[in-house]
């Protein structure tokens, strides 16, 4: 180019710095995103007419991907003062009142006081409208100060998306910033969303990949729905990969529904059986069917009742462990009343088991009606500890709720306790003689009504036991008892009078019979097929499925 | 008696040997002669509605008592279950009475509409014929409790394993009879019972002819188990109480007594749902709540099990009570009640007949078999 003249290199020069201010401005423009936001011209826009608010709120949408925090949140006081109605106008600047209608307000660009006399209001059409609560919204997603901001910025978002270009990196810097596991979840799931509807198949592809890779029965309605996308009957490669995503997912949520119920199976079984046991106890030891020990359950539910109370009371920093403090309290009552029981009726009548049968009767009858009386007969308000609300979900639906998990491992340490009472104990031993061959054991010198007496209280005890397992998981009420009572004597009937060993596999049997069941013929059906079930099992084994051993 | 001896667990001899139950044949006499005076005033004084309908309705109670006293107290055999076959005759009673008024106006029960069903479900078919519907109600009523007697009694299942089988199998009816879909009214059951025979119900004519029904029946129900337990059946159901194995050693079969008699029972206990349903012109599933069932025996146990007597004495007592304790003092009712039971349980083994025992000194208690 050195040989060219003069003016001709000038020329060329002069081309060059055109081509690169054209350059420059363009690339200005299109870089307008990236590039801080314009506080004063928002601040004017929102005053200009509806093309400029319409444009004012477009480009914070445009830059959110980008901008500082600070400038969001600039813009985002602007757009929520303008939708709050507690933008002003005055000339052509913007002053955020602090309520609708006020008089004085702070300058928008500025800071400034300013007073907002003869200030107009700016008018919000439809399209501006949108745009402003689109802008709002990203604004909130990325800046919010609280969850629920953030998640109704989220929700705007989603909403709105086809008015946000940029919708993907948006998505993408509120999951990196996002503290909310929840949140972030639902973000996610945005993102997914997104991405399934992008236009590039390998995207969409990928998408279904990582939706079948956190399988749950939402994933399962949401990979089905794409079946009727055009894309499934024209790309053959997008319908494998949906089938195979739909195949994958549904293995699992079969497989994750198996686990939630076969676990509800196990929790309803632990309450039955720690509703039974204490009955099984009684019965093999003096014959007597205890119809009151369902209220002896809700006894036992309404000391834990009364235990959180009194930690509201003396200690409310400590009301989280009141369902622990409430398990002796409960065994102690319930214990207390069937002593009580024994002590000034059953002890005169165990030649007579039908007519203890009646008397015990009675007795839950007059239990009901005084609780009722005393504490009405609505259902008791418990206040869930952390450690029995909520859960971790595990695989697909199958969500481990502590509650459930509480009376599972409830009913286990219960179990190994009644066993070590039972065969490591002098009490335990002298209840085994007695269930035995009384006559021997007492002339033997065991005192057998002295054992009768602890032996019953033992065993109304365990029912107190098995109301503080269940009032995390079934409503407290004087009649609860009533909705255990008959399950509890199918698993007596049916594991055997007087073992332990039969009434947890008895328990086991009715609980996950009944709860597995429920699901495919309904709750009536499972109910009926059980009892089917019993008496036909009965016709071979009559004494139940574990016999003590004992003589007559 | 040494505290060993005295607790020794022997459900045979858990009730005191007593000579025969027909001894006390003054009490049935005298009972029957109330029901007949009952009768006359019934048609001679034409007293209030409400009182016409209590004593029909006492008397059906009286029925449903004699019914669980046959199996109970003759036999050893509590049924906590026995408002199932009452339910059984309250239901088809009520089948028939809604069918009758569907042929006769032309509008279908509520369930029906309800259901968004056009007309009744098949099985209802036949039902406006008054005599077959009682003879479902029997025939249904003694085939449940066949089945089920067949089962328990042919592998022994006795005592209180019988009694809280029982109960769950009327828990699981009532469960069964709460869902909508089954033709049967559901939850809410089956009311609004227009006419009886053609006749209007609610009025005096026939409130009055549903009570002398109901006390016919109950007269004819103790006289017809009356000759039952006096004769040679009623001895060996004695003998089956009081020692079954001695029994069955001495080559008696008792699973074929125990049977029939179960069934009759069933179907004593649907006769009497048959006339109740009419009297309070509802059923719903509430009757076979396992307390209802569990009340019976308390009407028996009350007035004295093992006599005829005594258990009508016992439910016609009770309900009275009943009627006018819980319309006086609805709060108070439930402990009077247990702790009624209470003490009958624990003072009077005989229930209120031990009262009048007292004076006759019965053979029982002359023969120093008293507990």
């Amino acid at each position: 180019m050195a040989e060219l003249p003069q003016p001709v290199s000038f020329l060329v020069r002069g081309v060059r710095v055109a081509l690169a201010l054209i350059l420059m401005v363009s690339a200005s423009m299109a870089q307008a995103a990236a590039d801080p936001i314009d506080r004063s011209a928002l601040a004017r826009a929102v005053c200009s007419d509806g093309a400029g608010l319409a444009r004012g709120a477009d480009d914070v949408v445009r830059s959110a991907a980008t901008a500082s925090a600070d400038d969001l949140a600039f813009s985002g006081s602007i757009l929520r003062a303008l939708l709050d109605r507690r933008l002003a106008c005055v000339g052509d600047t913007s002053v955020l009142l602090d309520r609708p209608g006020g008089s004085e307000g702070r300058d928008a660009a500025t800071g400034a006081t300013r007073s907002a006399a003869g200030a107009r209001s700016p008018v919000l059409g439809l399209r501006q409208r949108g745009l402003v609560e689109t802008g709002a919204g990203v604004v909130a997603l990325l800046t919010g100060a609280s969850t629920a901001q953030r998640s109704a910025g989220l929700a705007t978002l989603e909403r709105r998306a086809a008015a946000v270009p940029e919708a993907d990196t948006i998505l993408e810097r509120a999951r990196a910033a996002e503290t909310d596991a929840v949140l972030r979840a639902a973000i996610v799931q945005a993102m997914q969303a997104a991405a399934l509807n992008a236009p590039e198949p390998a995207r969409r592809r990928a998408a279904i990949g990582a939706i079948a890779d956190a399988p749950s029965s939402a994933a399962r309605s949401r990979l089905a729905s794409l079946r009727t996308d055009p894309a499934y009957a024209a790309d053959p490669a997008f319908k494998a990969a949906l089938d195979a995503g739909i195949a994958r997912v549904e293995r699992a949520v079969t497989i994750g529904d198996g686990l939630a119920l076969s676990y509800n199976a196990l929790s309803f079984a632990s309450i039955l059986f720690m509703a039974a046991v204490g009955l099984a106890i009684i019965f093999g030891l003096m014959g007597v069917i205890n119809l009151a020990q369902g209220e002896l359950i809700m006894v036992g539910a309404y000391a834990a009742y009364g235990v959180q109370e009194a930690f509201r009371m003396v200690a409310p920093g400590l009301i989280d462990l009141y369902l622990v403090a409430a398990i002796p309290v409960a065994f102690l009552a319930s214990a207390g009343v069937g002593i009580v029981v024994e002590a000034l009726i059953l002890r005169h009548l165990y030649r007579r088991p039908l007519m203890s049968l009646l008397a015990t009767w009675a007795v839950s009858l007059f239990l009901i009606n005084l609780v009722r009386v005393v504490f009405g007969s609505q259902n008791l308000q418990f206040g869930m500890p952390s450690y029995v609300s909520g859960g971790v979900p595990l695989y697909a639906d199958f969500i481990v709720t502590w509650n459930r998990l509480f009376a599972i491992a409830f009913a286990a340490v219960t179990l190994a306790a009644t066993l070590l009472i039972l065969k490591r104990t002098p009490l335990g031993l002298d209840i085994r003689a007695v269930t035995q061959n009384r006559d021997m054991a007492g002339a033997l010198g065991i005192r057998t009504r002295r054992v009768d007496r602890l032996a019953f209280g033992f065993g109304s005890g365990l029912a107190g036991l098995a109301g503080v397992a269940l009032c995390p998981i079934y409503s407290v009420n004087p009649g609860m008892g009533a909705t255990f009572i008959v399950d509890s004597f199918m698993v007596v009937v049916l594991g055997g009078v007087g073992t332990v060993v039969g009434t947890v596999v008895a328990a086991l049997g009715i609980g996950g019979a009944n709860v597995l069941i429920e699901p495919f013929y309904g709750a009536v059906a499972a109910k009926v097929i059980v009892l089917v079930g019993i008496i036909v099992f009965l016709q071979r084994r009559p004494e139940g499925l574990f016999v003590a051993r004992r003589r007559r | 008696m040494s505290g060993a001896a005295d607790s020794l667990p022997s459900p045979v001899n858990a009730r005191p040997r007593r000579s025969a139950a027909w001894l006390h044949e003054p009490l049935l006499v005298g009972i029957l002669l109330l029901i007949l005076a009952a009768c006359l005033v019934l048609v001679g004084l034409k007293p209030a509605p409400y009182v016409v309908n209590t004593i029909g309705q006492l008397a059906v109670f009286a029925i449903l008592a004699v019914s669980l006293d046959l199996i109970w107290g003759y036999l050893g055999i509590l049924s906590l279950g026995h408002g199932l076959f009452f339910a059984i005759g309250g239901y088809v009673c009520a089948m028939h009475l809604l069918s009758h008024a569907f042929s006769a106006t032309g509008v279908a029960p509520d369930f029906v509409q309800f259901m968004g069903w056009k007309t009744l479900p098949a099985y209802w078919a036949g039902l406006t014929n008054a005599p077959y519907a009682l003879f479902l109600a029997m025939a249904l009523s003694g085939a449940v409790a066949f089945v089920f007697g067949f089962a328990s009694f042919r592998s022994r299942v006795n005592g209180v394993y019988f009694s809280i089988i029982s109960q769950a199998l009327v828990y699981v009816a009532m469960l069964l009879m709460f869902r909508n879909d089954t033709g049967l009214g559901g939850n809410n059951g089956m009311t609004g019972f227009p006419l009886l025979f053609g006749y209007p119900m609610g009025s005096a004519a026939v409130t009055t002819g549903l009570a002398l029904a109901s006390l016919g029946a109950l007269a004819a129900v103790l006289v017809g188990t009356r000759a039952l337990v006096a004769g040679r059946i009623g001895r060996r159901m004695l003998a089956c109480r009081d020692d079954e194995t001695r029994l069955r050693t001495l080559g008696y079969g008792t699973t074929r007594l125990k049977l029939g008699i179960w069934c009759l029972s069933a179907m004593i206990a649907a006769l009497a749902g048959v006339l109740y349903v009419p009297q309070v012109g509802i059923i719903n599933p509430r009757v076979l709540a396992p307390d209802l069932s569990i009340e019976i025996a308390v009407w028996v146990a009350i007035g004295g099990m093992g006599r005829l007597g005594g258990a009508v004495i016992g439910a016609v007592a009770v309900n009275a009570l009943k009627f006018w304790l819980s319309a006086a003092m609805p709060e108070a009712w439930p402990f009077i009640l247990s702790g009624l039971v209470l003490v009958v349980v624990l003072a009077l083994p005989n229930g209120l007949l031990d009262f009048a025992s007292l004076r006759t000194k019965p053979t029982w208690l002359r023969n120093g078999g008293g507990r």
